[in-house]
């Protein structure tokens, strides 16, 4: 199970719904749809020239706020989210430094802050519902949830059915080594202000290449100043033994 | 201390308005919260209490490590007067480092879960393990000064027979977390700017490190001498500057090779905000120093070393702000910023760190027995000559005209706004399917918000009545009764003059009247 989003630009009617419904399943206070994500605001659509851009945790396949995390409190859930914990949280903010989509936001004005972040609405589902608050309420299908090899194979045959339709790729499919939330579009992704300049593999692994390499470094120098110790002590001590002589 | 008989010096009257000012900045940060005493917010979740209190305040304790690996591990016993000083100074720099934390971490009570919750793959779990563990072993190499105090014989020895063991661990540590302070970097190659951004953050985070630790010492060494009259002996320091020179000598070589090889180097050149703090980093706290240290007059005369250091210790702090702060501003698109209380805190923790520096200095043999008998009345020469101070301040001012005028001009470059990324959209449509613009039906009272009605997604749902859209939430049935008046929006849909029917008239558009299966599919065949 790899839980995904697809959202199809080309169907969305801008209503809002998406970000109404997730308000009421987060309890979050009323604000209009395109208010910016904040600690109280996860879900968010603008409405570029008719275009319904969704925004909201993209949900990496290999996310870099989890790898960041110190204490585990954001996790990948096997079942696709990224789901947190605030009871483990320690409030470091690296999550907030290292998500490539600069999504994490934080309530900076509460005396126990927490990371605010859509969660694909895992505590719900795992209380039995059977998709995310945000695709059910969908009147269109232009944000709809699913197997992420499903939405994929759906999203190339959209393409390749329409391809006067769509742009010929798939936003999300490889971006930061890829993500839950899928997007097509009508029009160039950089237009609509989506990130189009992200590496296209994970990012953990910049810092895994580093970290990888300590117990290396870390025993080699260790190996090396006990060595090098030895010799200058046993050098010390042979020649104060000789000038004893 | 003195014999003075003015109990008010400047000297103190700054201590007591920056302690109060920090009292004050705790008030408010720990009675309040993060947003009532910083100004950091979410585009830029880092501030000065990481950029100077953790990533400043680690680099700079990096003088325990280096000497007491030159004294006990290199056997270079000469600079073994300055040992202890150095690894106190350490030591105290961990504590205010996790003292400035906890002031940082939005939940300081759950500051202990990664001793406990291990995510190995993360950069700041393994800094947070080797800072715990480096300060105990810290305390342990200071330990016997303890033990000296409270005339324990035992546990003195067994520290001593272990001690090689403890400066070794030592070494280990702080070179896994000082290179990890720049690993963590490591995960924002879009954010960080080109000039601090590349693969080797964690190596020239070390050796940055190092060179600020020796820096730090021979800081150390002259304030300790100038405020306890402490014996000097100049060989000491000028060794400490030849190999500070060494270092930053290594660090600049590194450094301008790896902006070249990475084609950055044009970057230094560019009239921007991260060009001139580039500068002052490598310019002041690099070139100047080297350039400075390479006169044997320099070398040999303790002002000198003491400026050199200095200077080499600003550059390391503008290093570590730029890329803490400064090269984390373009990609955030907010000024961040510093607020008072921010600055407070940091002021303050420097200076509880002097002050406790001096009480151990006053109370623990930390210079060693031989030399307390020795001390001298305080001599007080300037801490800088007319000349020095006149070069710094005239550089500071310089640099700061630089970063207005070019801020300036940024500003300026910035100033008409980009226009919106897509004023219209372009649909290359078969003839058949010429769609005019989506229109938006405003928000109103009843409403959510605004419902952009797109042509194309009404024409291409299938089907495509009223159902498709209006089930499930925006029902227009409740309770079995019909929430509007069908006849209504029927007749205003097909109406000329309103709503779809001011198009679809049979002239702009076809007539909906026309083809009642359009929209009524299961007439289709019927009738």
């Amino acid at each position: 199970m790899s839980a995904s989003i697809l959202n199809d630009l080309t169907l969305c009617v801008g209503c809002g719904t998406c970000v109404q419904a997730c308000r009421e399943a987060n309890g979050l206070p009323k604000a209009p749809p395109d208010a910016p994500l904040s600690g109280t605001h996860f879900s968010r659509l603008t409405v570029v020239d008719g275009l319904g851009v969704r925004q909201q945790c993209m949900h990496c396949v290999d996310p870099a706020c989890a790898s960041v995390c110190p204490v585990g409190a954001l996790k990948k859930s096997p079942a696709g989210p990224v789901t947190y914990d605030p009871d483990a949280c320690i409030g470091c903010r690296y999550c907030m430094v290292a998500c490539p989509f600069d999504v994490p936001r934080y309530t900076w004005s509460s005396q126990a802050p927490r990371v605010a972040k859509c969660t694909m609405c895992s505590e719900r589902m795992a209380k039995g519902a059977t998709q995310p608050a945000c695709t059910a309420a969908c009147p269109t299908g232009a944000t709809e949830f699913g197997e992420r090899d499903a939405l994929l194979a759906k999203a190339h045959l959209r393409i390749k059915e329409h391809p006067d339709r769509y742009v010929d790729h798939v936003y999300g499919e490889t971006e930061a080594g890829g993500t839950q939330i899928l997007y097509l579009s009508p029009v160039s992704f950089e237009a609509l202000g989506f990130r189009t300049k992200l590496q296209h593999s994970a990012y953990p692994e910049l810092t895994w290449y580093a970290l990888s390499k300590l117990p290396t470094v870390v025993s080699a120098a260790g190996v090396g100043l006990v060595g090098l110790w030895w010799i200058i002590h046993r050098r010390d001590k042979l020649a104060q033994e000789a000038s004893h002589v | 201390m003195s014999s003075s008989s003015r109990w008010l010096t400047p000297w103190r009257a700054a201590t007591v308005v920056i302690l109060s000012a920090g009292l004050w900045a705790t008030l408010t940060r720990f009675g309040g919260s993060l947003s009532a005493a910083t100004n950091m917010q979410d585009a830029s979740p880092w501030g000065l209490w990481v950029g100077f209190d953790v990533l400043v305040g680690v680099g700079l304790a990096a003088g325990g490590f280096a000497i007491a690996a030159t004294v006990h591990v290199f056997g270079l016993k000469k600079y073994a007067p300055i040992a202890r000083p150095a690894v106190l100074t350490a030591f105290l720099g961990y504590v205010l480092v996790v003292v400035g934390l906890l002031f940082d971490l939005g939940k300081p009570w759950n500051g202990w879960h990664p001793l406990v919750m291990w995510n190995p793959h993360s950069v700041m779990f393994e800094v947070t393990w080797c800072v715990m563990l480096y300060s105990t072993v810290l305390l342990l190499e200071l330990s016997p000064l303890l033990f000296d105090k409270l005339g324990l014989e035992a546990p003195k020895r067994w520290i001593h027979r272990g001690y090689i063991g403890l400066v070794i661990a030592g070494v280990l540590l702080s070179m896994m977390h000082q290179s990890s302070l720049g690993s963590l970097f490591l995960i924002v190659p879009d954010k960080l700017h080109g000039l601090w951004y590349t693969p080797w953050l964690p190596v020239f985070f070390f050796v940055s490190a190092v060179a600020a630790g020796l820096a730090m010492t021979i800081i150390e060494s002259y304030l300790s001498h100038r405020a306890f009259g402490r014996e000097l002996e100049g060989s000491l320091l000028s060794g400490l500057g030849r190999a500070m020179a060494v270092v930053l000598g290594l660090f600049l070589v590194a450094r301008t090779a790896d902006l070249a090889l990475r084609g950055n180097l044009g970057l230094a050149f560019a009239p921007t905000e991260e060009a001139v703090m580039f500068w002052g980093e490598m310019g002041l706290g690099v070139l100047l120093p080297i350039a400075l240290l390479s006169r044997r007059a320099v070398r040999g005369s303790r002002e000198g070393l003491f400026f050199a250091a200095l200077l080499a210790m600003l550059g390391f702090v503008l290093g570590r702000l730029n890329v803490g702060i400064t090269g984390m501003r373009a990609a955030s698109g907010v000024d961040y910023m510093p607020s008072w209380m921010e600055l407070a805190v940091s002021a303050s923790l420097v200076v509880l760190g002097f002050m406790a520096f001096g009480w151990a200095v006053r109370n623990l043999g930390v210079f060693g027995p031989s030399r307390e008998a020795h001390i001298r009345p305080p001599v007080a020469p300037p801490i800088l000559g007319r000349a020095s101070l006149l070069q710094l301040w005239g550089l500071a001012a310089a640099g700061l005209v630089l970063v207005l005028a070019v801020r300036d001009r940024e500003a300026s470059a910035a100033a008409p706004p980009p226009p919106p990324a897509v004023t219209h959209l372009e649909f290359e449509e078969p003839e058949a399917l010429r769609l005019p613009a989506p229109f938006t039906f405003p928000h109103e009272d009843e409403t959510v918000g605004p419902v952009t009605f797109d042509h194309r997604t009404h024409a291409e749902l299938k089907p495509a009545n009223c159902a498709t859209c209006h089930d499930g939430r925006w029902s227009l049935v409740e309770r079995g009764k019909l929430l509007v008046d069908l006849e209504l929006v029927h007749d205003g849909v097909l109406d000329e003059g309103k709503l779809c029917g001011s198009c679809h008239d049979g002239k702009t558009a076809f007539d909906l009247k026309e083809d009642c299966e359009s929209c009524h599919a299961e007439l289709d065949g019927e009738d």
